[in-house]
């Protein structure tokens, strides 16, 4: 469970989120307009930057836990994969998810290179293992990204806008998948793309105006007059290119 | 490779005859073992110091120019042993040079204020951070000019010869210091070799994997300004090695940073005992500054690199 206690998180003098108290015990949808907040309250839960108030996970302030146990509990998926190194493979790439279970100064263990073996044949990518991950077109690179959580086998993932660089077959793909997931990881997804929300089904969180809105049924969020309300836009029903 | 190693303590101003050499008591035989071997084992283990220290910040910092000498460490190192040369401490302190010993103090401070200096910085401050490191570095040169003008005529000389940069050393002591303290460096980053792979992926990546930054970094920072600091004291300034190395070692193999750490401390060290050949072979008045060879193949590289960069 991740909770969240008198949340608030400011940047440059602007107040992102304000006064959010909330118990995540399962999957949730983040969603809300550009600049609302999501990512910050994702990086937030990641210990990636500074807030006030308290979050935690599994009763454990996460500003106490050791970097190694956090990685084990929970990772988080950027939008877009950007790496330095010009010269790691995806195979070497993926292994580094494996790093929070590795012994200090030694080498990744033959259990950890067959765990990222495994998840790269699960992903339908073992094709891909020696490519350079400079050479990787978007739709793959945010399926290494996948590969990487995938390999820390913690217990909750966070994906940020895991769709918006993709075309509409690689979005599928990917939503396939974030959706077969739910079954073993707790499932936070970072969204604009409401019919990805849709077709993964979790309860929403709304973000807007610093706070934050629950919605726990599918219809209480999913409907033309909550939208509108919401968004400030008309919809006409959601179409279903994820189905 | 080795060819260069095993050929340079033979190339200089005064030609040495093979038989002479491994003749006890000849002159020829104290030239090689006085002064042209320590050189090339010095050489060789500042050439690895330098490139090392270019992979490390360039990995740390994911910059292709960040090196001791562009964030200016180099130059805090420098002007700390000016101090001790104006202060008059070629004695020993604790047993240690005591010109090196503020050589390691100005290169870890000009680190600690550059690290305290980059929390005010906002987006993009990797070039902000670059732009801070030709400041500081500018604001070191200008302090030591300063105590270049207050010092004694053998002061001035002292302090002059040491900033051109020279590898010109008498004896083992050098020799010896400098090859513990450049296994220390390549057993600490060979150490952090996983870490400094996450490092250049990204700061995120690296932190939600589990690596602490912060803790990483300053240690890292840490050992490196020791290995410049002391190189530095001895040396002056040597440029363009940390710079250019790291980058012809990973043209040359393409691997990712945690496979080319030996690679890149054995080619720093040819690299330097290569250069510094060049400076003995070239029949002048007198030997040319090491840092004039390193900055005419650097220079042009360094040129070739931001262009290169700014296409991609």
């Amino acid at each position: 469970m991740i909770k969240l206690d008198s949340l608030k998180i400011s940047y440059q003098d602007r107040v992102i989120l304000e006064d959010i108290s909330l118990s995540i015990t399962g999957h949730l949808n983040i969603l809300g307009a550009n600049g609302s907040g999501k990512s910050t309250l994702a990086k937030a839960i990641c210990g990636l930057i500074q807030y006030d108030g308290a979050i935690s996970i599994d009763g454990k302030n996460i500003k106490e836990l050791p970097l190694k146990q956090r990685a084990k509990l929970l990772t988080y998926i950027p939008t877009k994969l950007e790496v330095y190194d010009e010269f790691i493979s995806v195979e070497e790439f993926v292994l580094l998810g494996r790093f929070a279970y590795k012994d200090s100064f030694f080498d990744y263990s033959s259990n950890d290179k067959k765990i990222a073996k495994n998840t790269l044949e699960f992903l339908n990518i073992s094709h891909l293992a020696s490519h350079t991950l400079s050479s990787l077109s978007s739709g793959e690179a945010q399926l290494i990204s996948l590969a990487s959580a995938l390999v820390a086998q913690s217990k909750i993932i966070i994906l940020d806008e895991p769709t918006a660089n993709l075309d509409p077959h690689n979005a599928k793909v990917i939503a396939k998948h974030i959706k077969g997931l739910k079954e073993y990881h707790q499932i936070i997804l970072i969204t604009h793309d409401l019919e990805l929300a849709s077709f993964i089904n979790s309860p929403t969180l709304f973000l807007k105006n610093e706070a934050a809105s629950y919605y726990e049924k599918y219809d209480e969020f999913y409907n033309e007059a909550k939208l509108e309300e919401l968004y400030g836009a008309t919809f006409d029903g959601l179409a279903v290119r994820y189905d | 490779m080795l060819f260069i190693l095993l050929a340079s303590g033979f190339i200089g101003a005064i030609y040495l005859d093979v038989g002479e050499v491994f003749t006890n008591g000849t002159l020829a035989h104290s030239i090689f073992f006085e002064l042209r071997l320590p050189r090339v084992i010095f050489a060789f283990t500042a050439g690895a110091i330098l490139a090392l220290c270019g992979l490390l910040y360039q990995s740390l910092f994911r910059n292709a120019l960040m090196t001791p000498y562009t964030l200016g460490v180099s130059s805090g190192a420098i002007l700390g042993a000016g101090i001790a040369i104006k202060l008059g401490l070629g004695s020993l302190a604790f047993g240690i040079a005591s010109i090196s010993l503020f050589g390691f103090f100005g290169a870890m401070l000009s680190v600690l204020l550059l690290l305290y200096l980059t929390r005010f910085l906002k987006h993009s401050h990797f070039e902000s951070l670059l732009l801070l490191g030709i400041a500081l570095s500018l604001f070191y040169t200008s302090a030591l000019m300063i105590i270049f003008y207050l010092g004694s005529a053998m002061q001035n000389d002292m302090l002059l010869r040491f900033s051109m940069g020279s590898l010109s050393i008498i004896g083992w002591t050098h020799p010896i210091t400098l090859s513990i303290i450049a296994l220390l460096l390549f057993i600490t980053i060979f150490l952090y070799r996983h870490e400094l792979q996450l490092f250049s992926i990204s700061d995120e990546g690296a932190k939600l994997r589990g690596v602490d930054t912060k803790k990483v970094t300053l240690l890292l920072l840490l050992v490196s300004s020791f290995a410049i600091g002391v190189l530095v004291s001895v040396s002056g300034p040597i440029g363009f090695v940390g710079l250019i190395v790291p980058h012809i070692v990973a043209k040359l193999h393409r691997e990712p940073v945690n496979k080319r750490i030996t690679k890149t401390a054995l080619f720093g060290g040819f690299f330097l005992v290569f250069c510094d050949t060049i400076t003995r072979a070239i029949p002048t008045q007198s030997e040319l500054p090491i840092g004039i060879i390193t900055a005419l193949i650097g220079g042009p590289f360094f040129i070739y690199l931001i262009i290169s960069r700014s296409k991609s």
